[in-house]
């Protein structure tokens, strides 16, 4: 399916003549102040939606996507001090905990030949189009601090997230859904802060999709009300908002909040259609895995952004887990059992929505990231356990004009720093900006008398050249 | 105090070419940051030089680096990079070389002030508001907007004095006034109003990044914070000198130490984010902290952005990386201790406490006694009879379970749980029996508890106090900074064991460094330079929705310049010289002509010349917030609750309304028991750190980790879903419309009614007509008169008249 998308005008226009109550000019105007118009890149960019999946918990690295043969070795032993000195976290003590190889295997796939761990078989499929990093790091071993850290650049909360500055920066290709739709399974430990606006305008924030056919808070008519009751209600408070703007002409807020009354009654009906999969195929909910109970919840929301996407929704962020027990932090106690059931959970729909976005033809202006807060320590907590370990962890990234098959960055032979090109969160946050075709230097926001930015002062180890293929 | 005047009353610095060095070049080249090696700072520095020789050349002036560099010559980076100094400049430079380049003996000595707001305002003969602001419009060619009608007055000042709507009977008996003090006297009695209170410590709030929780994962409660809120309210309502109320919240602890009140005022440092419950954080929580004291303290009071000064010299601004660290210095030896409200019920609730921890652990272990036996047998009978694989696979401790074992554990967990009921089945009579006594026990125990009789606040460790480092690039150093005030602003040092607590009890009190209390009284200086152009401008901004400087929390060189400058002189001297009484300030506002102009600009031309209407030619209108806004739903509707003060209100959500809420509402969202508690006014709701309500986020109800100086009115359509779909609308229409339909039998008056207490108006002719039509067809709809009222109630509480004050 492809939709041709109209021009804001003729949208509005449209719009403005199935309601008599208001006219189409009110809308136009509104248009025009509106801070969620599209708006030209930095750069020039094909790259128009982006879907962050994200892994809520801390996915251990050298089980999935950095192979460490060194550690299987010598699994068992304690490690030099000298190679963990400074190293802290929550709750082991590197200088006693013992090595512990992966139990999964690696084997390379793809003819990139990227090794892969037998966590991931499907997503180990598409290797050709990924570009995976290995070299992560950040200092916040802490959920909360380090979800933070890496999407709005500080450990503290109450910053602009990358979804808020992305949208701030582009404004969104389509009005009658929000321009940053934030989807999970609820409780997180980051809170709504995670995806939160920060000091930018409360409308850059992430927008939560829940499930169902109503998916925006407050978006159905309310219950026993009927269309037709709900439409007079919206009439008469348009006819008296009228009366109201005319001894006030010219008061451009006014005019706009009256348009927002009909751009809600637009998203009503918007919105459900895009939640609605009825008019998906069976072979396309399968290959997300739809319908199989581990992989049915993560395979609808990896469909929907799908959905999403095609609707000019500007950034889509997914969290796989949540802080009611379900995510990837079960590998304190069970490294195996919390992986295996994440894994499964998250990696058939993943892959299926790559694959999806490909035969779609929309890979090219999709830029789809995977990462997570942290890594897992290579030392072991408990019988079968890892700690947090912010100080190594991989993510990767395809479509949006990235060149797959490519690994960038490495570790050391324990997976526990960085070794190649180490970037933190400034600078991966500046490179997905600039896949999105933004400066990260020249995206700012005026506030307590500094030009902020994502990146704060930093980012200068943006990686965006080798990820093009350069 | 002593220290602080001195630093004020300093001379002008002897000497202008260093003085040009300090303005132009210091921030890049001075002792703290030495860019390419080089440091301006001191004579043997600048002759030392840098990465590209010496900066002087006292043989042959001419060639020296300085210069070379000021006029752009060849060779070097042109300096300074963004603002190139003028001939007349570079002349002073070049003849102060010449002359042997000797730099004042007193480099000591605080800096002189030259930016606009360091220096104290001066009285101004300005008479009367009025005439100063007419004279800006006339020179700007602007037409002033008449006189706004009695009602739009009336409810513009119940708003902007109490944050709630006016009653239709208030406002027609104001509008039927003749008197001509009739104003006045509405100002006057609002002013004086409990409200007031509610609806200004919100502003305060919003400034001090209040909250009832901690933030972060955890989110845990800071659970007396309210206690501060409480007292916040109080100070608004009983117009408590502003001096006093900074030195209460600074340093309550060191003015007053037997004093609960002023005690409760160092809340200010409660009621910030913390990981205080994180200790392999504490290091982090520690630096974080105090950083929060010392950006929230700059912001607020200072109205200065000093954090960026945290890593670096700021750019802008005069405000050294030293100086951030002298400041911060002064919250080092401040710890969180409680505040005791009343001796004597404070000593007994401790008293209670202690022994009600002795008896609980006993009743903790007298419940194990009595259940574990049915608890065990319960447990062992289900167990067998499940498979022996499943007992197995459950039996197996966790970390040796094979993954098939761990399936069946998964599975199978349920199978085992023993309920409360299951286990209460299986006692025998004389263990109930026992197990009621144990109740009655506790409901005993747990009878009048209620809030304990404390707040939070802090102490100084005095003695005790650590010292402060100034770090580089994030490493800590061993350079000291010593607590003292920036420099720009005349800021002195602050000697060692400058102040001594006075107490008349009998204990002696640990002695403090008395740094806060200098803190305090350096602020409140009558001559402090920030102090009072700071508040009164904020002040200013919240009547007229745009400050005289338009950055409120900015008076550095990012910040806007003062659009009357002299007006901002003329209130910042005038309130001190009043005792520092904020409702005296709010008087003086409100009663100018141009508070009481109307909000339609007199001709379209205006908004054009004057976009943002910056001169004042018409009245701001404004959207409620989001705090206005649910408390006048309430209010229309009769159900605003006005009890004041106490523990913070939890009122239930929908549960698709809690999303995203970090951990389980049952403990994160404790709901009030008592529904009459619901409908209170916004400022008693508990205030998460990391979740706010929905309809209070959307309508941009501010995040509360940053100091909010002035909240968002953006306009979008999730606003019109929340108060079309929302449930606090469509409950509150549906209540109203029930007791209307009960008590009106005809539509007129029950359309009479329904504008009166919504709109507090008539309603016009054509308004009943459309809404009798309405009501017909709704009824019709819905086959419900009950209904059809429900929305009209719905309809009334979304226009655009309801939510905007003109």
């Amino acid at each position: 399916m492809s939709i041709n998308p109209l021009s804001r005008r003729q949208l509005l226009t449209r719009a403005g003549k199935g309601f008599g109550a208001i006219a189409a000019s009110h809308l136009l105007q509104a248009a025009g102040n509106n801070p969620l118009a599209a708006k030209p890149s930095h750069e020039p960019t094909k790259v128009k939606s982006i879907i962050y999946l994200f892994m809520h918990g801390g996915v251990s690295h050298v089980d999935t996507w950095d192979p460490k043969p060194e550690l299987t070795r010598l699994s068992g032993q304690t490690i030099p001090a000298s190679f963990v000195q400074g190293l802290k976290t929550s709750r082991i003590d590197f200088t006693k905990a013992i090595m512990r190889g992966s139990p999964w295997e690696f084997k390379h796939h793809g003819q990139s030949g990227i090794e892969v761990s037998s966590l991931f078989p499907h997503m180990a499929r598409h290797v050709d189009d990924m570009a995976v990093v290995r070299s992560c790091y950040g200092d916040a071993f802490d959920h909360a601090p380090a979800m933070y850290l890496r999407s709005t650049g500080t450990q503290l909360p109450g910053r602009p997230s990358l979804g808020s500055w992305a949208v701030y920066g582009l404004g969104s290709e389509n009005q009658n859904l929000p321009a940053f739709v934030v989807m999970s399974d609820g409780a997180m430990k980051c809170g709504p802060q995670g995806y939160g606006a920060g000091y930018l305008p409360a409308l850059y924030q992430g927008t939560v999709f829940r499930g169902g056919e109503h998916p925006i808070l407050d978006l159905a008519t309310p219950n026993g009300i009927s269309p037709k009751t709900q439409r007079t209600t919206l009439d008469l408070i348009q006819d008296l908002d009228q009366n109201h703007l005319q001894s006030r002409a010219g008061d451009d807020v006014l005019e706009a909040r009256l348009a927002s009354y009909e751009l809600a009654f637009r998203m009503q009906s918007t919105a459900p259609e895009a939640v609605d999969f009825n008019s998906e195929s069976a072979a396309t909910k399968k290959l997300y895995g739809i319908g199989e109970p581990l992989t049915d919840d993560f395979g609808r929301k990896c469909l929907l952004a799908r959905r999403l996407v095609e609707r000019g929704v500007r950034f889509i962020q997914l969290y796989s887990g949540s802080h009611l027990g379900d995510d990837w932090d079960g590998a304190h106690g069970d490294l195996t059992g919390s992986h295996n059931k994440m894994a499964k959970k998250s990696d058939q729909p993943i892959a299926g929505l790559l694959a999806d976005l490909k035969g779609r033809g929309l890979l090219d202006s999709t830029l789809v990231v995977w990462s997570s807060e942290f890594g897992r320590t290579p030392l072991a907590e408990g019988k079968n356990g890892r700690d947090h370990h912010p100080y190594a962890f991989p993510m990767w990234f395809a479509g949006g004009g990235v060149k797959g098959g490519r690994v960038y960055g490495s570790t050391d032979e324990f997976g526990l720093r960085p070794q190649e090109n180490p970037v933190d969160s400034h600078d991966t946050n500046a490179t997905i900006l600039r896949l999105m075709g933004m400066d990260h230097l020249k995206l700012t926001y005026f506030y307590q008398g500094r030009d902020m930015r994502l990146t704060d002062v930093h980012g200068e180890r943006e990686f965006t050249r080798f990820l093009r293929g350069a | 105090m002593r220290i602080a005047l001195l630093a004020l009353a300093l001379p002008l610095a002897a000497n202008e070419a260093t003085e040009i060095l300090q303005r132009n070049c210091y921030s890049c080249h001075s002792k703290s940051l030495q860019l390419s090696g080089l440091d301006l700072s001191s004579r043997q520095a600048a002759l030392k030089g840098g990465n590209k020789g010496p900066a002087l050349n006292l043989t042959d002036p001419a060639q020296s680096n300085l210069l070379k560099a000021v006029k752009h010559e060849k060779g070097l980076a042109p300096m300074p990079p963004a603002n190139p100094l003028k001939p007349e400049q570079i002349a002073i430079l070049e003849s102060w070389i010449r002359s042997g380049a000797t730099y004042p003996e007193t480099s000591k000595q605080p800096q002189t002030p030259t930016w606009w707001s360091f220096i104290p305002p001066k009285p101004q003969s300005i008479t009367s508001i009025d005439q100063y602001l007419d004279a800006k419009l006339t020179e700007q060619k602007l037409p002033k907007a008449p006189r706004a009608s009695r009602a739009t007055l009336i409810r513009r000042l119940y708003f902007d004095l109490t944050g709630l709507p006016p009653t239709a009977q208030q406002v027609a008996a104001f509008a039927a006034d003749n008197n001509p003090k009739a104003y006045e006297q509405l100002v006057d009695k609002l002013l004086a109003s409990p409200r007031y209170g509610e609806k200004w410590a919100r502003h305060w709030l919003d400034l001090v990044r209040y909250s009832d929780t901690a933030g972060f994962e955890l989110d845990s409660y800071v659970a007396d914070a309210w206690r501060y809120r409480d007292y916040v309210i109080q100070a608004f309502n009983e117009d408590k000198p502003y001096n006093r109320f900074i030195q209460e919240q600074l340093a309550g602890d060191e003015y007053a130490p037997e004093d609960p009140i002023a005690n409760t005022g160092t809340g200010f440092y409660c009621v910030g984010p913390n990981r205080d419950l994180f200790p392999d954080q504490a290091d982090i929580n520690r630096v974080e902290t105090l950083t929060d004291f010392t950006d929230t303290t700059a912001n607020v009071f200072l109205g200065l952005t000093a954090g960026c000064a945290r890593c670096h010299d700021h750019k802008f601004d005069p405000i050294s990386q030293k100086d951030y660290y002298r400041l911060q210095a002064v919250f080092a030896p401040a710890v969180k201790t409680k505040v005791a409200l009343n001796r004597l019920s404070s000593l007994g609730w401790d008293v209670d406490e202690n022994i009600r921890e002795i008896k609980l652990r006993e009743v903790g272990a007298q419940i194990r006694t009595i259940q574990d036996p049915c608890q065990k047998k319960t447990y062992d009978q289900k167990l067998a009879r499940l498979t022996s694989e499943v007992q197995q696979a459950i039996k197996t401790p966790e970390n040796e379970r094979t993954p098939r074992q761990k399936e069946l554990q998964t599975e199978y967990n349920s199978a085992v749980n023993v309920s409360d009921d299951e286990i209460r089945a299986c006692l025998n009579p004389a263990e109930t029996t026992k197990l009621h006594a144990l109740e009655r026990q506790l409901v005993n125990m747990f009878k009048g508890y209620r809030e304990k009789p404390f707040a939070c606040g802090v102490t100084d460790v005095g003695d005790y106090a650590p010292k402060t480092f100034v770090p580089s690039r994030g490493i800590a150093t061993n350079v000291e900074a010593t607590p003292g005030f920036f420099s720009a602003l005349g800021g002195g040092d602050i000697p060692e064991r400058s102040f001594e607590r006075k107490t008349t009890g009998p204990i002696p009190m640990f002695p403090t460094t008395g740094r806060r209390h200098a803190l305090a009284e350096w602020l409140t200086n009558p001559q402090h330079p920030l102090t009072s152009r700071v508040l009164v401008n904020r002040i200013w901004q919240y009547h007229f929705g745009r400050g005289i400087v338009a950055t409120p929390s900015d008076y550095g060189r990012r910040g806007a310049a003062p659009s009357h400058p002299e007006l901002l002189d003329h209130l910042a001297t005038q309130f001190v010289k009043d005792g520092w009484s904020i409702k005296r300030l709010h008087r003086a506002i409100l009663l100018t002509d141009a508070y009481q102009r109307d909000a339609n600009p007199a001709n379209p031309e205006v908004k054009k010349r004057d976009p943002e209407n910056i001169y004042l030619s018409h009245f701001n209108r404004r959207r409620l917030t989001s705090d206005e806004l649910r408390d006048s739903v309430l209010a229309a509707t009769g159900r605003l609750n006005l009890k004041m003060f106490g523990r913070p209100i939890v009122a239930p959500l929908a549960k698709e309304e809690m999303y995203g809420m970090i951990g389980n509402p049952s403990s994160m969202w404790i709901v009030t028991t008592d529904t009459s508690e619901h409908t209170r006014r916004s400022i008693y709701l508990q205030q998460r750190r990391t979740f706010r309500v929905p309809m209070m986020e959307v309508f941009d109800a501010p995040e509360p980790m940053l100091s909010c100086s002035r909240r968002e009115a953006s306009t979008i359509a999730p606003q019109s879903l929340t108060l079309l779909n929302g449930s606090l609308v469509l409950e509150q229409s549906k209540a109203i419309a029930a007791e209307w339909v009960k008590q009106h039998a005809t539509d007129d008056t029950l359309i009479d009614q329904a504008w009166r207490q919504v709109l507090s108006r008539q309603a016009s002719t054509t308004e009943s007509t459309k809404a009798k039509q309405f009501l017909a067809t709704q009824t019709r709809n819905t086959n419900s008169r009950e209904a059809a009222a429900a929305e009209l109630a719905r309809a009334l509480l979304n226009l655009n008249e309801f939510l905007y004050v003109d």
